[in-house]
């Protein structure tokens, strides 16, 4: 299995896979996309309570660990999951950090990764993109900034200026404008929550499901290739293929490490939306190996099915565009790259001369 | 579908003895290089070779570690074996004299020597002052390496050798090799029986080496020959005709260590301390995206690692890390070109450029020895059911 698990995370997952793999085939996950709301998957997420993972026993969650809430991400994104479940796992935590209760209805983050909206004399004003609300979202949770410190203002979507709009793979990309918004509830400041630490925190979501989507293609990458015959013989037979699997597996492993270890991080922290320098260095290196590691396996991915993965019936796509939408949500390779070499820089910069040998590598090494 | 493509790489337990001994390497390299004992190169565990250094790291205690104490070894974790070649590596240390024997031959004693052999021997290796070769590749046997024709006759007393061996990095400071031979007729149905493995005095008579040098201008790897070399019956590793499985296992664990990401680490090092005043925002990109998947690449290494300490056998796993690790030590030196370009011969004391140099002449090895990344994308390919 993936990261360290306990025996109740482990019977979670396995609930989690059965229920997946009854009510989230591919089909179903096409006539999500074109509008026909997969109920049935909705009500069993519900029904197993999956989206109170994170959320503490005492706060009437679940209770689960770090770890076993990004399993469950990556499993959900290997079946290209047609349900908003890592973001409503995410706002429902963020909710209880916040002291704020939570529903039982289809609740979400809102929060792209850019300034957060601010809040003065009570009304909250700013601009989201990329937000997830899907239809039967009842609830949004929207981190405000109040003068740099950050509560948590909660809204229903019919109040709000909402233009909706999808991403590459259809998954609702909402475009939310607030402008002196009235929230519905918000919370105190949120004691150990920071924007850097919101951002980390859904750049490894994002590392997660990318690396849960891409395992799913590399096993229908070997499956195609042992099953499709050509020339004689089954495709999986032919060394440039075998190569090719070979790199795409490669790819996908070191995806899987990298995101691996910044759970492991991140799980060392009491506060897991604080944003340390610490987990700043293990995230990113998740995000921009997972976000790279995208355009690699999807080109083979597809370079070995043919024709048939460019067909919209097969499932490969639905993991393809969904990896290539999520490796520029919250930082592409780019972006994290840029941090981590800038991070680094400073670091150099203040130390004293002739002290650095060594240095980056200390660092590289934490 | 097969489960076989999921890949996981657990955490090692890295307690305070591995974090204490890591500290004492990494300040001992720190304070050599300011005495100038030595000058840090890249690709270290191939192309720096230093005796003298070897015999002060057996006399610290840092080879051998993780043998039984009765031959030297100071029963230490594999982890802790990991964090000292990791320092070493990162520093440039001229580590290649003693880097066989302290990887491969040592344990490969260990498992199949006599006990003879691990008296004698291990305890000299682990005070670097014993080295061993690798006589596996011959003019025409490279990737195929069943098709050895080094060939070894039972004899009065042991076994007669002859044939040549190639590229065997070391040879001329080695005191020992260990030579793969057929001992019996070759059956084209069963291609890896008949082989053997032997332990094989360079000092024999019958005996020769010479060096080859390698286009960045080192002579660091040699051709053997061997002329009806006699050695005795308690030179053969193991048990006759079971070469091919030692050789396959050996190779398996040494595939995903350290030296397989980490040859070039210096010169990013170097040029991420030169760079760090000035750093734009492009240049942060580039080199910021390359700490990154050593750090990735690192925590695959280190999940092999840890599952060797298992117990497990994690031998795809282990081709993946060479795989991508080696192209990766290949292409620090390409993306570093972007900022500075490597054209002249000469280095005029400038470092940066004398490593950049050394690691651009030297990278077409990184991704053949040790058996070669298409051998390797083989292996992977086989793990998941294609072969
Ligand atoms: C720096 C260095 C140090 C070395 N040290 C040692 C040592 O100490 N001891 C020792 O015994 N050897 C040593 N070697 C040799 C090394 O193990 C061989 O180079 C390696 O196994 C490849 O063999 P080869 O060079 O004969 O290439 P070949 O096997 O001739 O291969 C040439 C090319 O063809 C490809 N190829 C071969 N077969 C196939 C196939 N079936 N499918 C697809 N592609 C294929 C290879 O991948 C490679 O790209 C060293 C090599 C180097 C570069």
């Amino acid at each position: 299995m993936g990261f360290e698990m306990e025996q109740t995370d482990q019977l979670i997952l396995d609930t989690a896979q059965r229920l997946f793999a009854d009510h989230c085939g591919a089909d179903v996950v096409n006539a999500t996309e074109n509008g026909t709301e997969p109920t049935r998957l909705l009500n069993a997420i519900f029904e197993a309570g999956l989206p109170l993972a994170w959320v503490p026993e005492a706060a009437g969650g679940v209770g689960g660990s770090l770890a076993l809430g990004f399993n469950l991400i990556r499993k959900a994104a290997g079946f290209a999951l047609a349900a908003p479940l890592a973001e409503t796992m995410v706002a429902n935590r963020v909710l209880a950090e916040s002291g704020l209760e939570m529903e039982a209805s289809w609740t979400v983050l809102v929060f792209d990764g850019g300034p957060l909206p601010t809040l003065a004399d009570g009304k909250i004003t700013g601009l989201v993109e990329n937000a997830p609300v899907y239809p039967g979202v009842a609830r949004l949770v929207v981190p405000v900034s109040d003068q740099g410190i950050i509560r948590i203002a909660t809204f229903v979507p019919d109040t709000l200026e909402i233009e909706h709009r999808e991403s590459l793979a259809g998954e609702s990309r909402a475009r939310i404008q607030l402008n002196k918004a009235s929230p519905l509830e918000l919370s105190p400041v949120v004691d150990g929550m920071s924007e850097h630490g919101l951002m980390q925190f859904c750049a490894l979501v994002r590392a997660c499901q990318i690396a849960g989507a891409m395992e799913k293609m590399n096993e229908l990458t070997v499956a195609y290739v042992k099953e499709r015959q050509q020339f004689g013989r089954a495709l999986g037979k032919f060394q440039a293929i075998q190569h090719k699997v070979a790199d795409s597996a490669g790819e996908s492993a070191l995806a899987n490490a990298a995101v691996e270890q910044a759970v492991r991080e991140l799980s060392e922290h009491p506060r897991p939306f604080s944003g340390s320098a610490d987990s700043l260095l293990s995230v990113a290196t998740a995000k921009v190996v997972a976000s790279e590691a995208a355009g690699t396996v999807s080109r083979l991915a597809h370079q070995c099915h043919g024709a048939m993965g460019f067909s919209y019936e097969y499932p490969l796509q639905q993991y393809s565009r969904r990896i290539w939408s999520w490796r520029e949500e919250y930082g592409s390779e780019f972006y994290w790259s840029e941090r981590i070499g800038l991070a680094v820089a400073e670091e150099l910069k203040h130390s004293a001369p002739g002290q650095n040998d060594g240095r980056v590598w200390e660092i590289v090494s934490r | 579908m097969s489960e076989t493509i999921r890949f996981n790489f657990p955490a090692p337990v890295i307690d305070d003895s591995v974090d204490r001994l890591r500290k004492e390497v990494r300040a001992f390299l720190q304070e050599e290089i300011r005495n100038g004992g030595f000058r840090p190169v890249t690709d270290c565990w191939c192309s720096g070779i230093d005796p003298e250094f070897s015999r002060k790291l057996g006399q610290r205690g840092w080879l051998g570690v993780t043998w039984p104490k009765e031959y030297g070894g100071r029963e230490l974790s594999a982890l802790h074996r990991y964090v000292i070649t990791e320092e070493l590596l990162v520093a440039g240390a001229p580590v290649h004299a003693h880097w066989i024997a302290d990887r491969q031959s040592g344990p490969l004693i260990l498992a199949t020597g006599t006990e003879e052999m691990k008296r004698t021997l291990l305890p000299r290796i682990a005070a670097g002052e014993c080295f061993v070769a690798l006589g596996l590749s011959e003019p025409e046997s490279g990737s195929d390496l069943a098709s050895v024709r080094t060939r070894a006759y039972p004899v009065e007393g042991g076994w007669e050798i002859t044939g040549t061996k190639l590229w065997s990095s070391g040879a001329q400071i080695c005191q020992y090799m260990t030579v793969l031979a057929r001992t019996s007729e070759r059956d084209d149905k069963k291609r890896h029986e008949g082989l053997t493995q032997f332990l094989v005095p360079l000092d024999s008579p019958g005996v020769s080496v010479r060096g080859i040098r390698d286009m960045s201008g080192v002579e660091h790897f040699n051709e053997s020959h061997f002329e009806q070399v006699f050695v005795p019956e308690n030179a053969v590793l193991g048990s006759v005709g079971e070469g091919w499985t030692q050789i396959t296992s050996e190779l398996a664990l040494e595939r995903a260590g350290p030296e397989r990401l980490l040859s070039t680490f210096v010169v990013l090092e170097k040029a991420f301390l030169q760079a760090a005043a000035t750093m734009n925002g492009h240049q942060a990109t580039v080199m910021g995206g390359m700490l990154a998947r050593i750090r990735a690449l690192r925590a695959m290494s280190l999940g092999v690692a840890a599952l060797l300490e298992q117990g497990q056998y994690p031998e795809v796993e282990a081709s993946l890390v060479k795989d991508l690790g080696t192209r990766f030590e290949q292409d620090i030196i390409e993306r570093l070109r972007e900022f500075w370009p490597i054209q002249l011969k000469q280095s005029f004391g400038d470092d940066l450029h004398y490593l950049l140099a050394d690691s651009l002449l030297r990278q077409p090895s990184f991704t053949l020895r040790g058996g070669t990344n298409e051998v390797l994308k083989g292996i992977i390919a086989r793990g998941m059911g294609l072969r």
